[in-house]
């Protein structure tokens, strides 16, 4: 009987397959297709890409304009700034979190359910734009590739992430260590840390996401452009027209091989590859992290 | 008497030595969270007070409640905070349903590797940046030679400069935000009905039920508690209406339907230096925030499911 339930098809179920599977496919298309596009544009000889339309291939292939693209200076030291401040934001994020997270997942610890609450209600309110903007000039960190890494690299959702996991852990491995006269931090970062290898792969993929991805505070923190993150460079090139991108140090040919278009195309690709290249593998990690924020302690 | 407070003190201070180590991992995160969270928190004061940067905090008189009632009276404010809540309410329309109608149907697909490859794609948008977004659309919906453009010639139409279009910003905005958020969206949902019994699903075939009334009457059902605690957390983001996104696409040609409170805190505070006056917009925003995720997570536990806490 089970049997027969399970491989029974009815008509109506085949045709709401069907269904379902273009729908799949038609969301996967837009999903893709944009950056495809793209992609097939920038490498394309530009004389025939000005004739517009859909772009399956390329049309000529052309590399002429990530030649231009990787060249320029600013996008150099964009890329540069972004590596730099995703590194150390992601890397620091990561430890302080977990230490904080430890800590606040011992109940016994005076002060557990004080500790907690500040931390779940910066979730709720914050000061907002302007006091976080005096609070780098403040601390002198204006203009500096610090107010870049510092804001965000710790955050309530991230902690309350990590001590789920913290305070899943097994108590034994703990204990035994303890009565072996282990100090804490000791069991901390030989046991507990190396169990946890999952999480902080998830959080670390979080904050480098972030990090990479963040262009706001280069505009609000950030005066000289050979500072900026990668984002605000590319938020630049976008928004200007090509006679003020020569101004921004990019030369452009006089043949038609490129054109500004491509350019903004090709530093899209450039600004975005890092992520399209690492995510797929690691999107597990990402969903997971998710999983375990949403079912909250 | 005093004894006793003594033992209470000592008592405790015993006990926080002997968490010592505890406490010296929870310093730096507990210190930043002070630094960046908590000490910018008291920086909402500036909303009651004339803030003049070069007088500094302590010399910037009070003023009370005048820089709200300049805010109010002032023409611009009520458009921005209608241009918030109608930009809010349409991302919240399109939006909330979008990723649980999606997560219904991957729920049903068969072949499971199609739907691995499925979900890695679609959450894809999510995980790229505002700015390459933006790009992207405004490459795309360019009047010249955009393909959007091309498509909607190609069928008859004429070329809509939708970035500049008082009409159609909106909708992009919108339309774009979904199309950003509906895949990773799916995450929690999909989880949530791996959950359910398949022995529910066999019953309800035996008696004849469609796909649609399985959906309808089993699956959603079983992941109400999920979507009332992402209802929630939405209600409590409403009134940001996607600042980085609206920056980055809008122009002073759509302000009227597209300049919402943070991007006009953002002109007047940073670009302007009006910091007193952006500030009170902040705060005002802040406030009525928080009170609709309290009264949202009231609500939640009034019909029996579990709020946020």
């Amino acid at each position: 009987m089970k049997q027969a339930m399970s491989t029974k098809e009815t008509m109506g179920e085949r045709v709401f397959n069907i269904i379902n599977v273009s729908i799949m496919l038609f969301m996967m298309f837009i999903m893709v297709y944009p950056f495809w596009h793209i992609v097939m544009f920038s490498l394309s000889d530009q004389k025939f890409a000005a004739t517009g339309g859909f772009f399956f291939w390329p049309r000529s292939l052309n590399w002429s304009t990530y030649e231009i693209v990787l060249a320029n200076k600013n996008i150099l030291s964009g890329f540069k700034i972004s590596v730099l401040v995703t590194v150390c934001g992601t890397l620091a994020g990561v430890l302080l979190t977990a230490m904080l997270a430890y800590a606040l997942s011992k109940k016994s610890i005076p002060g557990y359910t004080f500790f907690t609450l500040l931390i779940f209600f910066t979730m709720l309110f914050g000061g907002g734009m302007i006091p976080s903007f005096m609070l780098i000039h403040y601390l002198n960190l204006f203009n500096h590739v610090g107010a870049l890494i510092l804001p965000g690299m710790v955050s309530a959702w991230n902690f309350f992430i990590m001590r789920n996991f913290f305070t899943a852990l097994p108590e034994g491995l703990e204990e035994s260590a303890r009565i072996d006269g282990a100090s804490e931090l000791r069991i901390f970062w030989q046991i507990v840390l190396p169990l946890s290898k999952a999480v902080l792969a998830t959080i670390g993929l979080f904050l480098a996401v972030g990090y990479w991805n963040d262009f706001f505070s280069s505009v609000l923190y950030i005066v000289d452009k050979d500072k900026w993150s990668l984002q605000a460079v590319l938020r630049q090139l976008i928004g200007q027209t090509s006679s003020a991108m020569s101004q921004a140090g990019v030369d452009i040919q006089a043949d038609v091989q490129v054109t500004s278009q491509s350019i903004i195309m090709a530093s899209i690709i450039i600004t975005t590859l890092p992520i399209l290249c690492v995510y797929p593998f690691l999107q597990k990690y990402f969903v997971k992290g998710v999983l375990v924020g949403s079912v909250k302690g | 008497m005093v004894n006793k407070m003594v033992d209470k003190y000592l008592a405790a201070w015993t006990n926080v030595l002997k968490h010592k180590y505890l406490y010296i991992l929870l310093l730096p995160g507990l210190l930043y969270f002070i630094i960046f969270k908590y000490i910018p928190m008291w920086g909402v004061s500036i909303a009651f007070k004339d803030f003049n940067m070069f007088r500094g905090y302590m010399e910037s008189p009070w003023v009370g409640l005048d820089n709200f009632t300049n805010l109010f009276q002032g023409m611009d404010f009520g458009q921005k905070f209608l241009n918030t809540l109608v930009i809010s309410l349409l991302k919240l329309l399109f939006g909330f349903p979008a990723p649980i109608i999606l997560a219904l149907f991957i729920n049903e697909l068969r072949n499971l590797k199609f739907k691995k490859i499925t979900q890695t794609i679609i959450y894809l948008p999510h995980f790229v940046s505002w700015v390459v977004l933006a790009g992207i659309i405004t490459l795309f919906v360019n009047p010249g030679d955009g393909i959007i453009n091309h498509l909607i010639v190609f069928f008859g139409g004429k070329p809509v400069d939708f970035l500049n279009s008082t009409t159609w910003f909106v909708p992009v905005l919108v339309l774009s935000d979904v199309y950003k958020g509906i895949g990773w969206g799916t995450v929690v949902y999909l989880a949530a009905m791996s959950g359910v019994d398949p022995h529910l699903y066999e019953a309800a075939k035996m008696d004849g039920a469609t796909k649609m009334q399985q959906m309808w009457k089993i699956t959603i059902p079983s992941i109400q508690g999920v979507i009332v605690i992402m209802g929630i957390l939405s209600l409590g983001g409403i009134l940001n209406a996607g600042f980085e996104q609206i920056l980055l696409l809008y122009n002073p040609i759509v302000y009227p339907v597209a300049d919402v409170i943070d991007t006009y805190v953002y002109r007047k505070g940073i670009i302007d230096a009006n910091y007193s006056l952006a500030q009170a917009a902040d705060l005002f925003k802040s406030v009525i925030a928080l009170v609709l995720i309290i009264l949202a997570n009231k609500l939640a536990k009034k019909f029996g499911d579990d709020g946020i806490w």
